[in-house]
């Protein structure tokens, strides 16, 4: 009876909650004129009510740390491999290659950046992330918000040690559903992979409760140069993409659904094996999915090849210089837009390249332009990054160029990382812009991907997208790490070499005395040679011409002064009437 | 301390010794210093080569380049040469970029533009294609560049076309392959080295020159930090063997590690492999054969380098700290065995694969050094010291005079009650010398005189302008010095200009070791010629000879003997009238091109004959003309 009661228990909890959090698995496949097929996956769970400490979706380990450390929005992006605006349009995440995280906290939080690091702390710990090397050194605040932070790790190498756990936060892991096409060798075999964490609160107008949606998102793009038979067409199915079918859904997901984005259509026609169950705006084929399922596209070789999908905006960011004496950092976005953009540019540059602000210039097409606004904070030596923020407004058509000069400094040595001629990581700048909606990829305007390509409001309004621009590794001067042992030896040698007069000086007193001469080697070598001399050039003995120029003492005629060593007699004398005189 | 400062030194006996002797010495230093370079050669001083570098891994993977899939090398060349056919005179940039495009690679063209420094409104334009490979998971941070430099048919030199169709087989089996960590750039180059320096500064946004000359535009595509860079010269379908080309612009070489692996892919794929087209080994030779061999191979490597010009377009990119190479294939005339453009292609393939294993730059290795043969190598710490032997005996030179002048005023004073005024320094006219000896040389550089020269000769062409030019300011400073400063300083006698002397040999011997710390060949043959009659100049009263000799190394004149010397060699058939006038007319296009290459790609040779050879030359010449007294004193005594 005390089980059943407790059964019975249970199953009201379970039902309570399961109303107040719901779950749904969707994956959007875009293939790509180019002849690359994107894919995103989505597993969103929105939630109901504010605390973690009760949830049947949300995961616990990553519920508990959002509750400990007074989160209110975080999002983490695990990438491998950089996204390739020019031949993959925008992605539905814009993420930069490497580990990036970002959150904002409770508006009551005491101690932000203590909460931060903690944050990091537990989130390196579950996602088997470097995370933990997050510091003030190389995370920065927003300017606009006190209780936001942002950091990113260029250097960071993603892989299936990040992955698997990432896969154990979701409710079904990866054995049902879509999160089964996530096989380790396939994901990390696609040209560009990025996993994601984003869990923000959302705007609920009907009550007053709090809502709350965490998704899980994984980026893949894969060339059709691999996943082609022999490589001559643009084919792709699920089974060369992932390695495997779907064969059972996820039985806690309310959706679970594929969407084919079919605009490609028009440059690279092609052939799906199923029919979809709707279209959805024409273009987008949508798949409920509800049991074994499996889908290939099969595409002719384009005559035409595609090489640029030209988007509105997009940038490009290198160094300038070469040898370690200057540097400069430009920074370029490209606006194609027949209107002007307004655009925020946030340049975070680590302490270990100091940028000379006064050499900041912000041209386009070749033009001065004064930005609109800029905000300017001056880094500290391992303290603090060098933070840039301008605002700017890109003229239609353009290429605006922001460039300023930078420093190479020399590090300590232990400040060197693992192979250190590799070279340091700079990680990416982030440009912020309102775009019009039909040039974007995926919005995030509401939870499900469904409800964003639904939404009514698409086309007449703005959206803000964020870029990522790419890494690039600088060559600070790198000392020669096998130096430290010359070093020592020559040190230890000086320090040898000079013992010995410094002992003497220190501890001995100098007294005039006559000094018994010697001869030397040098001496004894002349004396021959002179010797050999007269011998051979007998006749000309007495030639004056070969009076020598300095004069060479006998013993006799010498005598020891204190500092100078050996001297003549008659220098003596001069010295000694010197200092009577 | 008495380690460090003794003042007695300068009266001992050693001393003594090196200062009564030291004319002996400097010749004794100068002969062993001679010997010793040529021992250079010699097994027992160059060591085998090896590699450095453990994360390269040379030729652990076979080769998978073929022919099997996609279209072939045939393929590509019939296409290439029906193309470069119809352009004749141009690079068909259309089909280079379509073809990069199908061969699904990220596709740029770049536009440059050249001034021509010196005629005003010369303007040549030109225009580079690459492909960039983008590797699979990797973030651009990294890349490796392989280029040819395209030459039109109607171009002078031979055709590298082969090389072209060889890049492309090589891109498309590369855009097969997943394992790639570090993107490839194709480059495409036009205009020979122009086109490459212009892509480089582009690239690194820079200006290497002189600011206005080449406007190198601006790149909208690039891929990281450059690690390494192949350029490919290759000149036939059947290839007789390879050559690897390393010397750079101012005679910067490449790491040694890279060259290693070029000479030991090539091993491994059984291409016959050569350094400046001398086989490398020992296999069929007797020891004395093999000496020569290397010594000659060494002496044209050093040739080579001394020049300072870059041998190929692989050059280029040492300044900007990419260590690149050429291949050079040449043509198999007639029958046999040759090399096939597939083996080539797996060469390059190996190295590839092998750069895109570093894990770090280029760090480790040699980057001097000097090449007797394929696989031996003379380090640093070996051919240094024969430079330094001829250096010091400049110093020795320098140092006795100092010693033997005080010494002998010592003697002067305590002799004599003369007043020292008669035997003043001169500071003032000294420093004036050495000053105005250097600003003359200032006035001469590139980015001054030229353009001067070609104004004011206007009607006649260029180079024979420069020539003109700068002969009559050799001849003017020649013919006039003498009499300005006997007219001039006649008040002023004193028995030695000892401080003039002694700056001029100072500032020579360190204008050489500073020389030769960048490019051992140029200091080191330098040295060879200037240090002979600067060691047999005196303080004072020198006779005719020395002044003869020091007409002889007058850098115009050295200019002249070593075109002549080049266009002996190369026409040998020439009558006495023919080859004179063409020696003259070579001589000033040497200094155009001179000129040119400073301004262009930031030369150096022209700067160094200007601002170090000829101001101690004009300051020896005035030391030799400057009015003395009978030198008495040292017969009085």
């Amino acid at each position: 009876m005390k089980c059943l009661c407790c059964l019975l228990l249970a199953v009201a909890v379970s039902t309570v909650h399961a109303r107040s959090e719901s779950y749904s698995e969707e994956l959007f496949v875009k293939p790509l004129a180019t002849g690359f097929v994107y894919s995103f996956f989505q597993f969103t769970v929105v939630r109901e009510g504010g605390s973690f400490s009760h949830s049947d979706l949300v995961p616990h380990s990553l519920g508990d740390i959002i509750d400990r450390f007074r989160v209110a929005e975080l999002h983490i992006d695990l990438t491998s491999g950089l996204w390739r605006h020019k031949s993959w349009g925008y992605p539905a995440v814009d993420a930069p290659s490497g580990a990036e995280i970002s959150a904002r906290f409770h508006n009551d939080t005491q101690d932000v950046n203590k909460n931060w690091y903690g944050l990091t702390n537990a989130l390196s710990g579950l996602l088997c992330t470097s995370l933990n090397f997050i510091n003030s050194a190389n995370s920065y605040e927003s300017s606009a918000d006190r209780f936001y932070r942002y950091s990113n790790l260029p250097r960071e190498n993603v892989c299936t040690e990040n992955l698997t756990p990432w896969k154990k936060l979701l409710p079904c892991d990866s054995t049902r559903g879509l999160s089964s096409l996530l096989n380790s060798g396939r994901v990390h075999n696609a040209n560009y992979h990025s996993l994601g964490i984003h869990f923000r609160p959302l705007c609920n107008n009907t009550s007053k409760s709090s809502k709350y949606e965490l998704r899980q998102t994984v980026s893949l793009v894969y060339d059709s140069v691999f996943i082609s038979a022999n490589n001559k067409n643009y084919d792709w199915s699920l089974r060369k993409m992932f390695g495997t079918g779907l064969f059972r859904t996820c039985p806690l997901a309310d959706y679970s659904k594929i969407y084919i984005d079919t605009s490609a259509n028009n440059s690279v026609p092609y052939v799906l094996s199923q029919n979809p169950d709707y279209f959805l705006k024409e273009n987008i084929a949508v798949y409920n999915l509800n049991g074994i399922f499996h889908l290939s596209a099969v595409m002719p070789r384009p005559k035409v090849v595609v090489s640029d999908l030209k988007p509105i905006l997009y940038t490009d960011r290198f160094i300038t210089g070469f040898g370690q004496e200057y540097g400069g950092l430009v920074t370029r976005i490209y606006n194609e837009h027949r209107l002007p953009v307004i655009v925020t540019v946030i340049e975070n540059i680590p302490w270990f390249l100091p940028i000379y602000y006064h050499t900041l210039r912000v041209t386009s097409n070749g033009v001065c332009v004064m930005p609109k606004a800029l905000i300017y904070k001056p880094g500290k030596g391992r303290m603090q990054i060098y933070y840039l923020e301008i605002v700017l407004e890109l003229p239609s058509h353009s290429i605006t160029e922001i460039s300023v000069q930078f420093d190479y400094v020399f590090l300590k040595w232990q400040e060197y990382p693992p192979d250190a001629n590799h070279g340091f990581y700079i990680g990416s700048a982030i440009v912020k812009a309102s775009i019009p909606r039909n040039s974007t990829s995926l919005t995030f305007d509401k939870s499900l991907i469904i409800d964003n390509l639904n939404s009514s409001d698409s086309s007449d309004s703005d959206y803000l997208i964020i870029l990522k621009t790419e890494n690039f590794i600088i060559t600070l001067p790198t000392p020669d790490f096998s130096m430290p042992y010359n070093v020592i030896c020559l040190a230890c040698t000086v320090v040898a070499l000079a013992f010995g007069p410094i002992h003497n000086i220190t501890t001995k007193r100098l007294k005039l005395t006559t000094a018994k001469y010697v001869p030397g080697l040098a001496s004894v070598v002349q004396k021959s040679y002179l010797w050999l001399e007269n011998m051979v050039c007998y006749k000309n003995a007495n030639k004056v011409g070969k009076a020598t120029s300095v004069r060479v003492f006998t013993p006799e005629e010498l005598s020891y002064h204190p500092t100078l060593g050996h001297v003549s007699e008659e220098f003596m004398k001069n010295q000694v009437a010197c200092k009577e005189s | 301390m008495g380690l460090l400062t003794d003042p007695s030194v300068g009266h001992g006996a050693l001393t003594s010794i090196f200062v009564r002797h030291h004319n002996r010495f400097c010749i004794l230093m100068y002969i062993a210093s001679v010997i010793l370079f040529c021992m250079l050669a010699h097994d027992s001083f160059s060591s085998q080569t090896y590699f450095s570098e453990n994360a390269l891994l040379p030729g652990l993977v076979k080769g998978q380049l073929n022919d099997n899939s996609g279209p072939s090398f045939k393929d590509h060349y019939k296409e290439l040469k029906a193309e470069a056919q119809h352009y004749e005179t141009e690079t068909p940039h259309p089909y280079l970029i379509s073809k990069f495009k199908h061969l699904r690679l990220e596709t740029y063209s770049h536009n440059f533009t050249l001034n021509y420094p010196l005629k005003k409104n010369t303007v040549y334009t030109g225009r580079n294609v690459y492909g960039i490979l983008r590797a699979p998971r990797s973030a651009s941070i990294e890349s490796i560049v392989l280029s040819v430099p395209y030459r039109s048919p109607s171009s002078i030199f031979p055709s590298t076309l082969p090389g072209l169709a060889v890049m492309f087989q090589i891109a498309q089996f590369f855009r097969q392959q997943m394992y790639w960590a570090k993107d490839i750039i194709f480059l495409v180059t036009e205009h020979e080295q122009l086109g490459m320096q212009a892509w480089l500064e582009a690239y690194h946004g820079t200006c290497c020159g002189s600011p206005g000359v080449l406007n190198s535009g601006k790149l909208s595509g690039r891929a990281g930090a450059i690690q390494a860079a192949i350029n490919l010269e290759i000149h036939s379908e059947k290839i007789d063997h390879i050559d690897i080309k390393l010397s750079g612009l101012n005679g910067q070489l490449p790491n040694l590690d890279l060259v290693n692996l070029a000479h030991r892919l090539c091993n491994k794929e059984s291409v016959r492999h050569t350094f400046n087209n001398v086989d490398g080994g020992a296999i069929g030779r007797n020891k004395v054969n093999t000496y020569y061999t290397n010594l000659s191979t060494m002496m044209s490597m050093v040739m080579t380098q001394a020049t300072g010009v870059p041998d190929g377009n692989h050059g280029l990119f040492h300044r900007f700290g990419i260590e690149a190479i050429t291949l050079e294939g040449y043509e198999k005339k007639g029958r046999g065995i040759y090399v096939s453009v597939l083996q080539v292609g797996r060469v390059i393939e190996g190295m590839f694969r092998s750069l895109n294993n570093l894990l770090e730059r280029f760090h480790q290795s040699f980057f001097f050094y000097l090449l007797p043969s394929t696989d031996r190598y003379v380090s640093i710490g070996l051919y240094m010291p024969c430079l330094v032997l001829l250096v010091s005996a400049l110093f020795l030179k320098a140092f006795s005079a100092w010693i033997q002048n005080s010494s002998h005023q010592k003697l002067s004073d305590s002799s004599s009650t003369q007043s020292t005024i008669s035997e003043h320094m001169h500071v003032g006219v000294v420093s004036g010398i050495v000053l105005g000896s250097h600003v003359i040389g200032l006035i001469l550089l590139p980015n001054f005189a030229p353009a001067y020269f070609t104004n004011f000769w206007n009607h006649i062409p260029t180079h024979r302008a420069l020539l003109l030019g700068y002969t009559c300011v050799s001849v003017a400073i020649v013919c006039l010095l003498p009499i300005l400063l006997k007219k001039c300083l006649n008040s002023m006698k004193v028995s030695n200009w000892v401080l003039l002397h002694v700056i001029c040999l100072l500032e020579l011997g360190i204008g050489l070791l500073c020389v030769a710390m960048h490019n051992f060949s140029l200091g080191y043959l330098t040295a060879l010629v200037y240090v002979l009659p600067a060691v047999c100049t005196k303080s004072s009263q020198n006779r005719i000879i020395v002044k003869f000799l020091w007409i002889l190394v007058h850098p115009i004149c050295s200019l002249f003997w070593i075109t002549a010397y080049i266009t002996y060699i190369t026409f040998p058939e020439l009558s006495i009238i023919d080859y004179l006038t063409k020696v003259v007319e070579s001589s000033g296009q040497w200094m155009a091109l001179s000129t040119v290459d400073n301004m262009v790609y930031g030369n150096w040779a022209f700067s160094i004959g200007v601002l170090l050879l000829l101001p101690v030359w004009t300051a020896f010449w005035c030391l030799m003309f400057l009015p003395t007294n009978l030198p008495q004193k040292s017969k009085m005594e």
